[in-house]
């Protein structure tokens, strides 16, 4: 494993994408690697397994992106994906509140299951559905709108999730917040830079280290994991870098 | 003693069917039946009858000649095919099997477990056949040379050949089969005897068939070679899949289709098609090289059994369809959303025709599986299937998947998934260890890459051709096919793989192979031969002769060594969700807690779901039992995949817990849950002693394992406390409760901490309709609910008194960590007079509803009833000194005279009536708070007041009240020693022992009756019977009311009830349980004596002056409470 010393540093983070079926996980990751849109996209198996670099100032950000199936009873095998994880995109449809439940599930799951200091963001997908669709972002401070005046946009708005609540509850867990849309590419990239940036740099950092000799450790089991970075260690992904 | 408790323990093991049930996993070997079912690919309603070794001769077809010569007919037998080997039959199939197998009932485990084969149970192995009794057209017994028993078969071997024109004519090809019995004359004629039988039961079949095989490729083949060479024209094929309409996948040239399908075509002209098909070593080398796309469907189901399955029932897929149409499911609404993204990449997946075959298929099964419903990878899987084969045969190959390939794939909580994956994890482990070490070091997780390999049977990792020929063998010889495929695939790999470092690269390295697999696999080498072989011919080679070694039984192994690992972490999972969703309320209790509520309430859930299994069983078993022949019944209850269902970890358990669940579920953590009068068994035994001293073990197992609460569990009590609990609990009104609404309720006793919340709770509880009052009947139930939930004492710290030294030698033996014996005996004492002020006060404070009810009449009748208390005599109370005095023969010692106080405690509502009927009597004072004719209420805050004017009560709704529901911790010993002991001193010593402890091994003493306990038990029995002579009083109320005297002259025979019910139990067991329990009862009236001369000044005499007003149904033991109570509250009142 040598020590490639490149120009700009870079490093691999490990991402999962967790949420309820269909809200759109696999297209997320779809627009962001591949920049592309599928309407009738193969329902996830297990996991799918993609990478996408992540050009920051400073560093580049090599994301492992681990892309979860949503069926309920998928759910049990998600802790193998989610192990070692440094951060986590938990994505509800913003058409549909019960995801967002589900969403709050997988944030409560993460906090106390995964890597302590994983970076969470909390993505509402499918903006294009509703009327702000244009990319106002996620900055939509001055949505005032409260829980029980959602169901009055008949003007074609399907948005049944308030910016206001959902922001509110990332706040309070202290989550990267975002609303997307997979299909007109709203905001995808910039959850995924929000991501690399929130990242801690010591915990990239540790990645170059001892890595091998830890990472058996790590292996034993999920519990009591300390490094959060482990096994990202090895000379595959210095070659990234340049 | 330590008899007892041994025996007590030893009578568990033998009784407790769960304890039998788990653990060793030589226990765990499936039953015979199963391996059967599984070696000939039977449906689940078959198993082996008859077994007998036999050789049998495969003739070539030959011309059908009624009229052969005996000689002829030799010859023929002499020609062909001969096999030896085992032949069995079930209720309608006749099975052929060269391998060793021996499915009898009669055959010990180990045969059945230790025989090995090609496929090891899992599939058919060997040459042989599969025969359904109703495809057999006639049987005759061949006169042999040899002395020998022999049979020839024919077969209705193409059915439908029969040329339309002329039906007459008899087939032309005929299938013989010849068969030599070999055994005893005996064992042969009785073999005959059963297969006349199942051929007669056969016969009806013969339409099903004709449907069944009317829809297989076969017969078109043949009869249109047949037609060929009459030179007739085509007629419609039948349905082999989309691939007829959308082609099949590949190349047909490449995969030489046309070659594999002569070679196919004559042998199943040769050795039978579909149903009669005879598998010659030939089969399996021509599935292995691939099958051929229009025969590949039927093949599929031929052998892996959902053929007959399909002959079964061909009408299901269609019923079913019909029977739901129009109906939604959250499946429904699942398949919905995959229909379009299954397979998109073949053609006939983007038609409306491949879609709706699909979602037909897919909604038809999710109907007949409801627990599996629709998980995502059924999609693909089917709809590689319908590529091949028919909706309706698609639909059978999907059960036999999810149900027998696949186990647990696609259940709700994918546990075979993920089990299969740490058996596959653990082969590589042992084959590779190399590759293994490097996956650990690098920290890649396999299951990553290989869990949707075995989930969606590779169809979405290979290209479609070489998925389909794994899928050839997977079908012939089980799912060990997967793994052999998926160790290959890593062995080939291996040297790339161990460059691979993290996930990425892993996935990568394979994605590669998976995309070459048609690519040459010696690419350079000079052997032109050796160029010609392709990776995934090479894949083949690799799987199935270096991983040989990876047989069923193997896997078998592995998965019961991992299963209860995989199952507990899948439980934790669901836990832990289930436990962090349980919402805002769930957070008044700590996590621990929740953790053990949520342990007691799917324990519970499970359990009883165990045991109405279990009795469902044994009753059916009974029955089967009373018409069959014993013989015949041995078929094990010990099939476990049948007896572990409801655990969490397999999929879909129930949720919901019933009024009788919740009364367990209380039970396991409430004392006062815990009846005093065990009935079921005790009934029983009651009614049939005889019976069991006669039969001794075996029907007494059975017998107490029909118990609706299971052997080692207390029965419930049933207390209208209770019920209002369930009713409080059940916010949604659907008579059961969610383990959410558990928590809530929970939350709401435990949660808040303090006293005004908890009487609030109280309050509401008996505040039937929301008005904030509670009337007479309310009050009386709510004293009456304080008595329930104390008369086994009293949680927590409640003012102890100082009075009871005498029982300090007791305590000193006594394991009650937090309260010696004898304080907690008087602080029951003392509870019983607060109760009973209680009632007072609260009707003394109470408002009336009319003005004209006035608090002073309330007053004037207490007094009244002071007054004069040697007249009012209380009848039930002299009543009850008697009988206590027959039981224990020394004076029962506590002292204080029963008088007329208008307000019995322990009778609660009782003694109201009692108190008015006395008042009535003589006095004549209008007793308004009494009367019912006068409505009065309380209200919360006079509750409160009540309550708080009374110290004990006071912490009663402070501490002892949410203390009493023990959440985590197990119920400590003492508290088991005094339910228990208060047990024995009732009907039932067998059943006191049935502590939770006991079971959870919490406390091996609860046979042994530590000395000072006795006590408690009397005083126990003193609440809980004072509360039941209190109901029947009221029962009795109107009488009462009208005919004060007669009460008087009512003395009950329950002396002798109470004798029967002592002894019964002691009947069925054995000495040892005999003698042990009379000394208990010895030990036990030794101590009640004590008791009793402990507590008092006042003689015998003086009690038994008393006039009896007494329940009728009250025993002995029983029957002493309300004397206690009403003693207690003279003390208090003076």
């Amino acid at each position: 494993m040598a020590e490639a010393t490149a120009p700009k540093p870079s490093s691999s983070v490990k991402l999962v994408l967790l949420g309820e079926a269909a809200v759109g996980k696999s297209s997320l990751v779809l627009r962001f690697v591949n920049n592309d849109f599928q309407e009738n996209k193969e329902p996830t198996i297990g996991a799918a397994f993609l990478t996408q670099k992540c050009n920051l100032p400073t560093r580049t950000i090599k994301f492992e992106i681990w892309d979860t199936a949503g069926q309920e009873r998928f759910a049990s095998l998600a802790p193998m994906y989610y192990r070692n994880a440094q951060s986590a995109l938990v994505v509800y449809d913003l058409t549909k509140p019960t995801s967002l439940i589900k969403a709050k599930h997988w944030v409560a799951e993460l906090q106390r299951q995964a890597s302590p200091g994983i970076v969470i963001a909390l993505v509402g997908n499918k903006l294009d559905l509703t009327n702000e669709s244009s990319g106002s972002g996620n900055a939509l401070g001055d949505d005032s709108e409260t829980d029980a005046a959602e169901g009055e946009n008949d003007d074609g708005d399907a948005r049944k999730v308030s910016t206001a609540e959902a922001k509110s509850y990332a706040e309070e867990e202290g989550l990267l917040f975002f609303e997307t849309s997979a299909k007109n590419g709203t905001n995808v990239t910039e959850v995924f830079t929000a991501i690399a940036n929130a990242i801690p740099e010591t915990s990239l950092k540790g990645a170059r280290g001892p890595g091998a000799t830890q990472s058996s450790a790590n292996r034993t089991e999920d519990q009591s994991r300390v490094n959060l970075t482990g096994p990202r260690d090895s000379a595959s992904k210095e070659g990234c870098a340049c | 003693m330590f008899n007892f408790s041994s025996f007590v323990q030893k009578a568990q093991s033998f009784i407790d069917p769960t304890q039998a049930l788990n653990i060793s996993p030589s226990d765990r070997n499936p039953a015979k039946s199963t391996l059967f079912r599984h070696q000939f690919r039977l449906p689940d309603s078959q198993t082996p009858l008859q077994e007998i070794t036999a050789e049998i001769t495969i003739s070539p077809p030959v011309a059908y000649s009624p009229n052969a010569t005996q000689g002829e007919k030799d010859k023929d037998r002499d020609r062909g095919y001969h096999y030896e080997g085992k032949l069995h039959l079930s209720e309608a199939y006749l099975c052929f099997s060269t391998q060793p197998t021996s499915f009898l009932q009669s055959a010990s485990t180990s045969t059945s477990s230790g025989f090995t084969g090609q496929t090891h149970g899992a599939g058919p192995g060997g040459n042989g056949f599969t025969l359904p009794l109703c495809a057999i057209r006639r049987v005759e017994r061949l006169h042999s040379q040899q002395y020998q028993f022999a049979l020839a078969i024919t077969t209705w071997n193409g059915l439908t050949n029969s040329p339309t024109n002329d039906a007459a004519k008899t087939p032309a090809l005929q299938q013989k089969i010849t068969i030599q019995l070999a055994g005893t004359r005996q064992a042969c004629e009785r073999f005959c005897d059963g297969l006349k039988k199942g051929l007669k039961g056969g016969v009806g079949d013969v339409g099903k068939l004709k449907k069944v095989v009317a829809e297989c490729y076969s017969e078109y083949l043949l009869q249109q070679g047949d037609m060929k060479k009459d030179g007739k024209k085509d007629s419609i094929p039948p349905d082999a899949g989309l691939g007829m309409i959308f082609r099949y996948p590949g190349d047909h040239k490449k995969l030489r289709d046309r070659s594999k399908m002569r070679l196919w075509g004559e042998y199943l002209r040769d050795y039978g098609r579909n149903v009669t098909l005879i598998r010659q070593p030939t089969f399996h080398k021509l599935i292995r090289v691939g099958l051929p796309n229009r025969l590949r469907g039927e093949i599929w189901e031929q052998t892996s059994g959902s053929l007959f399955l399909r002959l079964e029932n061909p009408m299901l897929f269609a019923d079913t369809l019909a029977k739901y149409e129009g109906r939604d499911s959250l499946a429904i609404d699942e398949i919905e959303k995959d229909l379009n993204r299954s397979l998109p990449e073949y053609p006939g997946f983007q038609s409306p025709e491949g879609i709706g075959r699909l979602r037909r298929v897919l909604t038809a099964y999710s109907w007949t599986n409801e627990e599996v419903g629709y998980c995502q990878a059924m999609n693909i899987v089917v709809a590689a299937l319908l590529i091949y084969m028919s909706e309706s045969q698609a639909f059978f190959l999907l059960s036999t998947l999810c149900d027998r390939l696949l186990p647990g794939y696609y259940s709700t909580t994918m546990y075979g998934t993920l089990l299969d994956q740490k058996v596959f994890e653990s082969l590589v482990e042992k084959t590779m260890p190399i590759l293994w070490d490097h996956l650990v070091k690098s920290d890649v997780q396999l299951s990553v890459v290989s869990l949707p390999w075995f989930l969606s049977l590779y169809i979405n990792s290979m290209p479609l051709v070489f998925a389909f020929r794994v899928l050839d063998v997977f079908f012939l010889e089980g799912p060990k096919v997967l793994f052999q495929v998926g160790l290959a695939i890593l062995r080939i790999n291996g040297e790339e793989l161990l460059d691979a470092t993290d996930d990425g690269a892993f996935i990568s390295v394979l994605k590669s192979y998976f995309s070459k697999l048609d690519e040459s696999a010696h690419p350079k080498s000079e052997n032109a031969k050796l160029r010609a072989v392709t990776r995934f011919q090479e894949l083949m080679v690799v799987a199935f002769k270096e991983f040989s070694g990876i047989t069923q039984n193997s896997i078998t192994e592995q998965r019961m060594k991992h299963k209860d690992s995989v199952l507990n972490n899948i439980e934790s999972f669901a836990k832990r969700t289930s436990i962090r969703n349980l919402g805002p309320d769930s957070k008044r209790l700590s996590v621990d807690d929740l953790g053990s509520l949520y342990d007691r309430f799917y324990g519970v859930l499970y359990e009883r779901q165990q045991r109405s299994q279990i009795i469902m069983e044994e009753t059916e078993r009974r029955d089967r039992a009373r018409r069959a022949k014993a013989a015949e019944v041995v078929t094990g209850l010990s099939e476990n995949q049948v007896v572990e269902k409801g655990r969490v970890g397999l999929g879909p358990s129930p949720t919901l817990m019933d009024y009788d669940g919740f009364r367990e579920f209380l039970a396991g953590m409430a004392r006062w849950a815990i009846t005093d009068s065990p009935s079921s068994p005790g009934k029983d035994k009651n009614s049939e002693p005889e019976k069991h001293s006669y039969f001794g073990n075996s029907v007494r197992r059975r017998e107490v394992s029909l118990s609706p609460w299971g052997y080692g569990n207390p029965e419930p009590a049933d207390h209208e406390f209770m019920q209002r609990l369930f009713r409080r609990w059940d916010v949604d009104m659907n008579s059961a409760l969610t383990l959410q609404n558990v928590v809530t309720g929970l939350a709401h006793i435990k949660g808040k901490g303090d006293i005004m919340g908890s009487i609030t709770y109280f309050f509401e509880l008996y505040d039937d309709d929301g008005d904030g009052k509670v009337d007479r009947e309310g009050i009386l139930r709510i004293s009456e609910a304080l008595l329930f939930l104390s008369r086994r004492g009293l949680e927590g710290s409640l003012t102890p008194s100082t009075s009871m030294t005498g029982l300090s030698e007791y305590e000193a033996d006594n394991p009650n960590p937090y309260q010696p014996e004898g304080m907690q005996g008087n602080t029951n004492e003392r509870f019983l007079s607060s109760v009973s002020a209680f009632i007072r006060r609260c009707f003394e404070y109470a408002d009336p509803d009319h003005p004209q009810n006035k608090v002073p009449e309330v007053e004037e009748s207490t007094s009244n009833g002071l007054a004069d208390p040697d007249s009012f005599g209380i009848g039930d109370d002299s009543d009850e000194e008697e009988d206590l005095l027959d039981l224990g023969d020394s004076s029962p010692a506590r002292g204080k005279k029963p008088t007329g106080i208008p307000s019995i405690p322990a009778a609660s509502d009782g003694s109201d009536n009692r108190d008015r009927s006395v008042s009535k009597a003589h006095a004549e004072a209008a007793n308004a708070a009494l009367d019912p004719s006068k409505p009065l209420h309380i209200t919360l805050p006079t509750f409160r007041m009540v309550v708080l004017a009374d110290e004990l009560l006071e912490q009663f709704f402070e501490s002892s009240f949410p203390a009493s529901f023990r959440i985590s911790d197990k119920m400590i010993a003492p508290a088991s020693s005094s339910s228990g002991s208060s047990l024995t001193t009732f009907s039932n010593i067998g059943f006191s022992r049935s502590n939770p402890q006991l079971s959870v091994g919490g406390t091996s003493s609860a046979g042994l009756v530590p000395p000072g306990k006795g006590l408690r038990g009397v005083l126990d029995n003193i609440v809980t019977d004072g509360m039941r002579v209190a109901a029947e009083v009221r029962r009795r109320m109107d009488e009462a009311q009208k005919e004060l005297e007669q009460n008087a002259v009512h003395r009950p025979d329950d002396d002798e009830d109470d004798e029967e019910g002592y002894d019964e139990p002691r009947t069925p067991g054995g000495n040892a349980e005999r003698s042990v329990r009379s000394e208990d009862r010895d030990l036990l009236e030794g101590a009640d004596a004590e008791a009793m001369s402990l507590r008092g000044h006042d003689g015998v005499s003086e009690l038994k002056q008393q006039g009896s007003l007494s329940p009728t149904t009250t025993n002995a033991g029983r029957s002493r409470s309300p004397s206690v109570a009403s003693s207690k509250v003279i003390e208090f009142e003076r």
